[in-house]
C-alpha cells in the first residue's frame, strides 16, 4: 500500500489516558485533503513486528498542513495504542495511509444528531468543521465518565456553542437515547462512535422508534481479540503462515511478506475480505462487514479482525 | 408489450401490512385505495396513534368513507379530491417526527404526488409503503418535448405536448412519477403498430 512519510510535530497528554498526536509531512509538503469523518491507518514498527492501527483524523479537513489524531491507551493494548504513547515522541518519522473515509456525513440530511462516547469524539471533530462550514443544523451530543476524562471539552465549546450537549455519568447526566431519537425532525440523521454498548443502545432505539437503516450511521473499529495460535495455508502463494495469540490473521499474513488488501483494519470496510477454502473448526467472526449468511456460510473472512477456532484454515490468497 | 424483461426502475408496489416499529403511522389512501385501508385495519391495530387521509374519487364513483368511519377510531380526515388531500399533507408534514411511517394506496399518480409532498421534508420514497389500486393507468414523459401525458390506458399513445405517437416504456422516473415514453414511428412515419389497451 502507497504510505505517506510523516514527522511527529507534536505530542500532547490531553487526559490522563488520551494522547494527542500531530504529524507533519515529512518532506514539507501538502497532506491529501479529506473530509469530516475519515481515518488513517499509522505503521508503528515496534520490537520486530509491526502495528497497523486505524484512528480517525481530528482536525479541520481545510488544513492540510497538519493532521492530528487522538489516541486512547487501552487498559488490555495489544501494543499499538502502548507504542503510541510510550514510544512516539516530536521529530519521530512514521508511515501513515491516505485517508480514507467510511464515516461520512449524508448530505441530503435536514439535520444530524452526533453522539459520541470516549475517545468516539474524534470523528465529530472533523465532522463539526464540515457541518459548521455549510451552516447545518446539528447537536453533538458527548457522553463521558466525568469531565477529568473526557478530551477536548473547551475545543467543542468554542466550535459547537449551544449546539453541544455534554452528559456526564459521574454527575448522573446520562444521556436519554430514547428521549433523544423520539423527539427529532423527519430527515434526520443519527451518528455514533463510542463503546460497543452504546453503538448497540443506539442502533436498537433507533430500530425501536421505526427510523429507516439509511438514517442511522456507526462507527466502531474494533481492536483484534486475542485468541488461540493456529496455522493458516495460502493457496496462491503456497505457504504456511503460524497466527500466535497476540497477532491478528493480517498482521501474521504481512509479517509472512504476502501482500494483502486493507483499509480500515477495524472490521468494518470489507476490503480485506478473503475466500476460505478449507476450516477444520468453525469460523470466529469478529467483524461488522459480513451478513448472518455469509458468516454462517464459512466461506468467507475478514483477516484484520476474525479467527478459526480450529487448528488450520486455507484461504485463497 | 414485450415478455420475459426486466426494468430496475419499474416500482414495486406491495401490499400494506403495519410497521410494527414506529411512533405514528400515516395513511394516505384515495379512491379504491380505500379498501387497502380498510384490509390494513383488518390486522392487529398499531399501539402507535394513526392518522387516515382519504380522498374519495369521484370519477370513479367509489367511496369508501362511510365504512372508513365506522373502521378507524380517530384521526380519519375525508376530502373530496386527491388535491384537497395533498394540501392537507402539506400542512401536517412540518409536525411530523422521526420515526413516522407513510403508507400509501390509489393509483400510480396518486402515489407519486404523495411522494412529491413529502420528499422535501425529509422522507425518500424507498421509506413509504405502497400498494398500487384503482388501475394500472401511466403517466407517459414525453422524451422530445418533456411533456406529461397522465392516464394512458395503451401501449402507445398520442403526446398531449407535441403530439408525436409515443411508444410506452417500463422506464420510471421517480421525480416525475411518469413513465419514458418515445416516438415510436420516427423512422417510418406514420407506420404505427396496433395500439392496445394494456393498462386498464
Amino acid at each position: 500500500m502507497n504510505m505517506i512519510d510523516v514527522r511527529v510535530a507534536a505530542v500532547e497528554q490531553v487526559t490522563p489516558l488520551i494522547k494527542h498526536f500531530k504529524f507533519v509531512k515529512e518532506d514539507g509538503s501538502q497532506l491529501p485533503p479529506f473530509s469530516g469523518g475519515s481515518h488513517i491507518v499509522v505503521a508503528m514498527d515496534a520490537e520486530g513486528r509491526t502495528y497497523r492501527n486505524p484512528y480517525s483524523l481530528m482536525g479541520s479537513p481545510t488544513d492540510t498542513d497538519a493532521y492530528h489524531i487522538s489516541v486512547r491507551r487501552q487498559e488490555n493494548s495489544r501494543g499499538g495504542s502502548a507504542y503510541m504513547h510510550e514510544n512516539v515522541r516530536v521529530g519521530m518519522t512514521l508511515k501513515i495511509t491516505h485517508p480514507v473515509n467510511l464515516f461520512t456525513l449524508a448530505k441530503m440530511a435536514h439535520k444530524h444528531v452526533l453522539i459520541a462516547g470516549g475517545i468516539g469524539i474524534t470523528p465529530f471533530m472533523s465532522q463539526i468543521e464540515d457541518l459548521n462550514r455549510i451552516g447545518a443544523d446539528y447537536e453533538l451530543h458527548y457522553a463521558f465518565r466525568s469531565y477529568k476524562q473526557a478530551a477536548f471539552v473547551e475545543e467543542l465549546q468554542k466550535a459547537c456553542g449551544n449546539k453541544l450537549h455534554c452528559h456526564s455519568d459521574s454527575d448522573g447526566h446520562r444521556l436519554d437515547m430514547e428521549a433523544l431519537l423520539r423527539s427529532q425532525p423527519l430527515g434526520t440523521h443519527v451518528y455514533v462512535c463510542g463503546p460497543s454498548p452504546m453503538v448497540v443502545a443506539v442502533l436498537e432505539t433507533a430500530k425501536n422508534l421505526g427510523w429507516p437503516d439509511s438514517n442511522v450511521h456507526n462507527e466502531q473499529f474494533l481492536a483484534p481479540p486475542v485468541g488461540e495460535t493456529f496455522k493458516v495455508q495460502l493457496a496462491q502463494s503456497n505457504i504456511e503462515v503460524q497466527v500466535p495469540a497476540e497477532m491478528s490473521m493480517l498482521e501474521a499474513i504481512e509479517a509472512a511478506g504476502v501482500q494483502a488488501d486493507y483499509l480500515c483494519r477495524g472490521g468494518v470496510c470489507g476490503r480485506c475480505e478473503l475466500s476460505v477454502l478449507e476450516c477444520d473448526g468453525g469460523l470466529e467472526h469478529n467483524d461488522h462487514f459480513l451478513t448472518e449468511s455469509e458468516k454462517a456460510s464459512c466461506s468467507k473472512i475478514m483477516p484484520c479482525v476474525s479467527r478459526t477456532k480450529g487448528k488450520r484454515l486455507v484461504l485463497d490468497l | 408489450m414485450e415478455r420475459g424483461y426486466w426494468i430496475k426502475s419499474k416500482p414495486v408496489y406491495t401490499s400494506l401490512v403495519w410497521h410494527e416499529k414506529a411512533t405514528s403511522h400515516l395513511v394516505l389512501a384515495a379512491g379504491i385505495g380505500g379498501m387497502a385501508a380498510l384490509k390494513l385495519f383488518q390486522q392487529m391495530h398499531p399501539a402507535q396513534p394513526v392518522t387516515v387521509l382519504y380522498a374519495k374519487y369521484a370519477q370513479m364513483e367509489v367511496d369508501y368513507s362511510a365504512t372508513l368511519k365506522k373502521i378507524v377510531p380517530d384521526n380519519l380526515h375525508v376530502f373530496k379530491f386527491e388535491e384537497d388531500l395533498l394540501t392537507e399533507l402539506k400542512s401536517i408534514m412540518p409536525h411530523m417526527r422521526m420515526g413516522l411511517r407513510i403508507y400509501v394506496a390509489g393509483s400510480e399518480g396518486f402515489i407519486w404526488d404523495v411522494a412529491k409532498v413529502v420528499k422535501p421534508f425529509g422522507v425518500e420514497n424507498d421509506h413509504i409503503m405502497k400498494e398500487l389500486t384503482d388501475t394500472l393507468a401511466r403517466s407517459v414523459y414525453c422524451v422530445h418535448c418533456k411533456a406529461i401525458t397522465r392516464n394512458v390506458t395503451t401501449n402507445i399513445v398520442q403526446c398531449c405536448g407535441c403530439e408525436r405517437m409515443l411508444f410506452v416504456r417500463d422506464h420510471f422516473s421517480r421525480n416525475l412519477g411518469a413513465y419514458m415514453g418515445l416516438m415510436v414511428d420516427a423512422e417510418s412515419p406514420g407506420e404505427l403498430p396496433a395500439i392496445e389497451e394494456i393498462y386498464p
